[in-house]
C-alpha cells in the first residue's frame, strides 16, 4: 500500500500542488451487547480505505475511496485535486500551513493483552454474569452490558516527506440497569453512563474495571431512585463526581478552545466559541485553583496517540493556568492565525473524513482534597453522580447537565438520594466558583467515545482527566 | 453505482456460498460530496466513494453479524465466514424469530440523474451564489451543501431480494452579522426542488431582523416553533419515545399510555416512508416492506415502530423499521416521522400571538433528563424574536428551554397547513416532515449573553 500511495503523492507533486497527504486506515471493531442475559448483538466489522488531502490554488480538496486498486487510487488523487480547484471559486486568502518537520516513525499504543485474542466466550460470559446480577430485582425492567474493541492501523504520507505508521488498540466496557414501576423509569450505570469507559489499552483495562463487583450496588440504586425525592430547586453548593466533571470539562472547556470554532468555521453546525482571540492570555476563565491542559501523551488515554492526522507529534499544551485562559487547540492551517505552530490536535474519525481540530485528553489537574474531607467540609449542598443529559449553547456559555443520581449533603455527610437532578450555569461564572478539587488518588482519565463535530459528522474518541470538584452558588433543579 | 442486476448477482453469488441455516446480506453504497463554507468562502470540500456490506447468519437460534467495506470476492467470503464463526461462538437467542420472508415493495421514484451527476464545481458555483446574497447585505454566510447517489440492496436465503437506488441533496445555511444570525435549510431527492436563492433570502432576512438583540427574561411564553425547531424536538421524541426499545424498556413517554390522550387533539404524529414527496424508501434493513405507523393520533398515544425481533416481544408484526444489523441492539426506529399539518396558513401564525417568542431553530437539545415525561432542554439559535400583538417586534438574545413536550403539546393553539422537509443524519433513507406549531405555553428556564 505504501508504494501505491507514494506514487499518488509523487503524481500530485508533479501537478504542482502546494501540499498533499495520504492516509491509509484499516479499522477492525468488535462490539458485544448483552441484554437481560441474552447476547443481543455481536458483530465484527472491518473498514479499510484511503483519504487524500490536497492544497492547491490556495484551497483544500479531499477525496476518499474504499477501492484500493492503483487505478482507483490515482483517480482519487485527481478527484482531490479537482475538489481543491472547485473550492477556489470562492477563495479569499490562501490557506497557510504552519511549519512542521516531516517525521518518519512508528507508534504503538500500550497493550498488555490484545482484546481481539481474548476468546469471545470469555467476554460474553462476563457480560451475562453482570446482567444476571442486575436483573435480580423485580423492578429492574432491563439490564444491558456491552464491550467495544477497536484495532486501528494507520499510514500517513505527505509531500513534505512524512512517513508515519501507527497501531492503536482501544478497549471499552460498561453497563446499566433500568428500573420501572409502571409510572416512571430510572437508570443507573457503571463505570460511567452512555456506554461506560474506554481507553487506548488492551483487555487489562476491562479487567481493572471489576465490572461484576459493582453490579449489585447499581441494581439497588436504580430501584431506590424510583422512590427518591426530586432534586430541590435552589442555588447551592455542589460536588460533581469525576466522570461528570469529565463531561463538564468536555463541553465547557474542551469545545470552546477549538481554534476552528473560534475562527467561525464550525458555526453552521456545532457553533462558535465565547473564547474569542482577544481573550487569550487575558480572560480569568476560572478560579486560581483551576488548571487545565490538553495532553495527548498520557499513556492509555482515549485521546492519546503518537501523531495527529497531519503528522504532528502528540504533545501537552497548557489551556488554563491558575484560572487564566492561555491556550487553544490548533492545527497547521489555523495555528498561523495566532502566530504559533500546530499543537497536534487534527484528527479524522476514519480514512473517509478530513482531519479537523479535536480534543485530545483535556484534563482538569488534580487538587489537594480527599473526597471524604471535601464532603465533610461542605455544610450544605448536593453531590452529583454520573451524567444523564447534557446541553450547552452554540458559544459554550449557558450549559445544563442532568445526572443519574444525586445525594443531599448536610452537615458534612451524604444524606438522602435525589432523582432527576440537574444543574445549570454560565461557563466562566461557574468555573470561577470552583473552590476545591480532589487529589490525584481520586483523579482518573475518562474516555468519551461519542464526541460529534463536523459535516459530514465525525465521531471522535477523546478523554478527560478529572477528580470530584466543588462549586459554590450553583442553580440546581430546573427539570420540572 | 453498480446497478441492480450486477449488484444482486454479486450478492446472490456470495449468498450461495453460505453454510449457515439462514443468511442475509445488506449492501449500502454511496458516492457523497459535501461543500462546506464559512466566513463566505469554501473551507472544506470533500468527496467519498464507500460502501458497507453487512452479513447476518443464523445457526438455529444463534446469530452472527460481520461487516466489511470491500467488494472483493475473497473479502466478502471471509466476512461471511466470520459471521458464521461469530454465530457459532454465542449462545442461542430464544427470542430470535428467524430472518424475514420476501415481501412486496411499493414502487418509489427515489433517484434523480441530475442530482447524481452533480460535481464539486457545480456545488461550488451554487455556494458562490448563496454567499453573494449575504455579501449584498454586508453579512457573511456559512453552511454545507451535499449531494449523494447510492444504492441499497438486501438479499436473504428466505427469498428477500430488494434493491433501491437513491439520491439526496441537502443544504443548510447560517447568515452572520456582528450581533445576529439567520438560518435556512432544505433537503430533497432532487436538486431541482431546492430554491437556493429563496433559502438564502430567508437566512439573510432573519439575520437582518435579529440584529442587536435585546435580553428577555426566561419564563413561560407563547411560542411559534418554525419547522427546523419542531424537527429537532421531534427527532429527540423519536429517539426516546417512538422506537420499540424505549417502549419495551418502559423509558418511552408512550409506555403504559397507549390509548390515553397525552397531547392536544391538534397533534398527530406518524411515520410514513412511502410518501414520494418526502425522502421515501420502500423497505427496512431486513428487507421488510415499510408500513405507515400512527404514533399519536389526535392527541392519543397509539403505537411505536417495530423490527422483526422487537415484534416478537411485542406480540405484533414488524412495521418495517429495522436498522442495519450492526445497530440492531438499538431496536427499531422511525426514519420518516411526520407531524401532520394543520389548517392555519403559515403567514397567519404570528398574527395569533399576543405576546410570545418565535423560534427559528434549536441547538443541542437533549431529551434524556426525564424521558417518561418527555422533558427536553435546549437553546434557541439563529433567529429568535419577540412577538407582540401579532407582529415581530425585535430579535432577542438566545434562551434555554426546559419543558415536558407532552405538557407543551397540550397547549397547542394552531398548526400550519404548510410542511417542510428537514434533513436528518439518515437522509439517504428518510427525513422529518414538520409544520410550524403555535404553542400556548412553553417554558424557558435560562438565558445566555448573545
Amino acid at each position: 500500500m505504501k508504494d501505491k500511495l507514494k506514487e499518488c503523492i509523487e503524481w500530485l507533486r508533479g501537478k504542482g500542488v502546494t501540499y498533499a497527504d495520504c492516509r491509509y486506515i484499516r479499522k477492525e471493531n468488535e462490539a458485544i451487547r448483552v441484554s437481560d442475559s441474552v447476547v443481543d448483538s455481536l458483530s465484527r466489522n472491518i473498514d479499510v480505505g484511503v483519504g487524500m488531502r490536497v492544497l492547491a490554488d490556495g484551497c483544500w480538496g479531499f477525496a476518499a475511496t474504499a477501492i484500493l486498486t492503483p487505478a482507483e487510487l490515482m483517480k482519487t488523487a485527481n478527484q482531490a485535486l479537482q475538489v481543491a480547484k472547485a473550492s477556489a471559486v470562492t477563495k479569499h486568502d490562501p490557506v497557510v500551513l504552519a511549519e512542521q518537520e516531516p517525521f518518519v516513525d512508528f507508534y504503538q499504543s500500550p497493550c498488555v493483552r490484545d482484546p481481539f485474542a481474548v476468546p469471545t466466550e470469555e467476554k460474553i460470559g462476563l457480560l451475562i454474569k453482570v446482567t444476571d446480577v442486575l436483573k435480580k430485582a423485580k423492578k429492574i425492567k432491563s439490564a444491558e452490558a456491552a464491550m467495544n474493541f477497536f484495532k486501528t492501523s494507520k499510514l500517513f504520507l505527505s509531500t513534505e516527506g512524512a512517513d508515519i505508521e501507527q497501531e492503536i488498540i482501544e478497549s471499552g466496557a460498561g453497563y446499566h440497569a433500568v428500573a420501572f414501576d409502571g409510572k416512571e423509569a430510572q437508570t443507573r450505570s457503571y463505570p460511567n453512563s452512555h456506554g461506560g469507559d474506554c481507553a487506548t489499552r488492551g483487555w487489562e483495562f476491562v479487567e481493572e474495571m471489576q465490572l461484576l463487583n459493582h453490579a449489585e450496588r447499581v441494581r439497588e440504586e436504580a430501584v431506590a431512585l424510583l422512590q427518591a425525592a426530586p432534586c430541590p430547586d435552589e442555588v447551592t453548593t455542589i460536588i460533581i463526581c469525576g466522570p461528570q466533571m469529565a463531561l463538564q470539562v468536555h463541553e465547557s472547556c474542551g469545545h470552546p478552545i477549538e481554534l476552528d470554532r473560534v475562527l467561525g468555521t464550525e458555526i453552521s453546525l456545532a457553533g462558535g466559541s465565547f473564547l474569542s482571540l482577544d481573550k487569550l492570555g487575558k480572560l480569568k476563565y476560572g478560579s486560581d485553583i483551576v488548571n487545565i491542559n490538553a495532553d495527548a501523551t498520557i499513556p492509555g488515554g482515549l485521546g492519546s496517540f503518537g501523531y495527529d492526522d497531519e503528522g504532528v507529534k502528540a504533545q501537552r499544551t497548557p489551556i488554563v493556568e491558575r484560572g487564566l485562559f492561555v491556550g487553544y487547540l490548533t492545527g497547521r492551517d489555523t495555528a498561523p492565525v495566532i502566530k504559533q505552530r500546530s499543537n497536534g490536535t487534527m484528527r479524522a474519525d476514519g480514512w473517509n473524513r478530513i482531519p479537523i481540530i479535536r480534543m485530545t485528553n483535556v484534563n482538569l489537574e488534580p487538587g489537594e482534597w480527599t473526597l471524604g474531607n471535601l464532603i465533610a467540609d461542605t455544610e450544605r449542598g448536593i453531590f452529583m453522580d454520573l451524567n444523564k443529559s447534557w446541553s450547552i449553547d452554540d458559544k459554550r456559555l449557558n450549559f445544563q447537565f442532568g445526572v443519574e443520581c444525586a445525594w443531599e449533603i448536610k452537615n458534612g455527610k451524604l444524606g438522602q438520594m435525589y432523582k432527576n437532578a440537574v444543574y445549570t450555569g454560565i461557563t466562566p461564572e461557574f468555573w470561577n466558583s470552583c473552590d476545591a478539587i480532589c487529589n490525584r488518588d481520586h483523579w482518573q482519565v475518562w474516555g468519551v467515545a461519542n464526541c460529534g463535530k463536523g459535516e459530514p459528522m465525525q465521531t471522535m474518541h477523546v478523554a478527560h482527566g478529572a477528580a470530584p470538584t466543588r462549586f459554590r452558588n450553583v442553580k440546581v433543579g430546573v427539570s420540572k | 453505482m453498480i446497478g441492480k442486476e450486477k449488484l444482486l448477482k454479486k450478492l446472490d453469488s456470495v449468498l450461495a456460498h453460505s453454510t449457515a441455516d439462514q443468511t442475509e446480506i445488506v449492501y449500502i453504497g454511496d458516492e457523497f460530496g459535501l461543500t462546506r463554507f464559512a466566513n463566505s468562502f469554501i473551507h472544506q470540500n470533500v468527496y467519498e466513494n464507500n460502501c458497507r456490506i453487512l452479513f447476518r447468519t443464523v445457526l438455529g437460534k444463534r446469530v452472527g453479524v460481520a461487516s466489511t467495506n470491500s467488494l472483493i470476492d475473497a473479502d466478502l467470503r471471509q466476512t461471511l465466514d466470520n459471521s458464521i464463526e461469530i454465530a457459532r461462538s454465542r449462545a442461542e437467542n430464544p427470542k430470535f424469530p428467524g430472518l424475514p420472508k420476501a415481501g412486496k415493495y411499493k414502487q418509489l421514484a427515489t433517484f434523480d440523474k441530475a442530482t447524481a451527476r452533480c460535481t464539486p464545481m457545480l456545488r461550488a458555483k451554487t455556494v458562490q451564489k448563496v454567499i453573494a446574497e449575504a455579501t449584498k447585505q454586508g453579512f457573511t454566510m456559512a453552511g454545507a451543501y451535499s449531494t449523494s447517489s447510492g444504492e441499497i440492496a438486501i438479499v436473504n436465503s428466505r427469498g428477500v431480494r430488494a434493491y433501491q437506488p437513491v439520491t439526496a441533496a441537502s443544504i443548510n445555511m447560517v447568515t452572520m452579522s456582528e450581533t445576529s444570525s439567520g438560518y435556512a435549510s432544505a433537503v430533497s431527492r432532487r436538486i431541482s426542488d431546492i430554491d437556493f436563492k429563496a433559502l438564502a433570502k430567508i437566512a439573510v432576512d432573519k439575520c437582518k431582523l435579529s440584529r442587536n438583540p435585546q435580553a428577555l427574561e426566561p419564563g413561560e411564553y407563547e411560542v411559534i416553533l418554525e419547522p427546523a425547531a419542531v424537527a429537532e424536538v421531534i427527532e429527540w421524541l423519536n429517539y426516546t419515545g417512538f422506537g420499540s426499545k424505549s417502549f419495551q424498556q418502559g423509558t418511552s413517554f408512550l409506555a403504559s399510555r397507549i390509548g390515553r390522550k397525552i397531547t392536544s387533539e391538534k397533534i398527530t404524529i406518524y411515520d410514513n416512508a412511502l410518501d414520494s414527496k418526502a425522502i421515501a424508501f420502500p423497505f427496512d434493513f431486513e428487507g421488510v416492506p415499510k408500513k405507515k405507523v400512527m404514533l399519536i393520533d389526535k392527541g392519543v398515544a397509539k403505537s411505536v415502530v417495530y423490527d422483526s425481533i422487537a415484534a416478537i416481544k411485542g406480540k405484533t408484526k414488524s412495521t418495517g423499521h429495522a436498522l442495519p444489523a450492526t445497530e440492531s441492539a438499538e431496536g427499531a426506529l422511525g426514519l420518516n416521522i411526520v407531524v401532520a399539518p394543520g389548517k392555519t396558513p403559515r403567514a397567519k401564525m404570528i398574527s395569533g400571538v399576543k405576546r410570545g417568542i418565535l423560534v427559528t431553530r434549536f441547538h443541542y437539545i437533549n431529551g434524556l433528563i426525564d424521558t417518561r415525561n418527555s422533558v427536553l432542554t435546549g437553546m434557541t439559535r439563529d433567529g429568535t424574536f419577540l412577538i407582540e400583538n401579532g407582529e415581530i417586534k425585535y430579535g432577542i438574545k438566545n434562551l434555554r428551554f426546559t419543558d415536558s413536550m407532552m405538557r407543551a403539546f397540550k397547549s397547542t393553539v394552531a398548526i400550519s397547513k404548510e410542511s417542510q422537509l428537514i434533513a436528518a443524519w439518515w437522509s439517504s433513507v428518510g427525513c422529518v416532515s414538520v409544520p410550524t406549531i403555535h404553542l400556548g405555553s412553553f417554558k424557558f428556564s435560562g438565558k445566555t449573553d448573545f
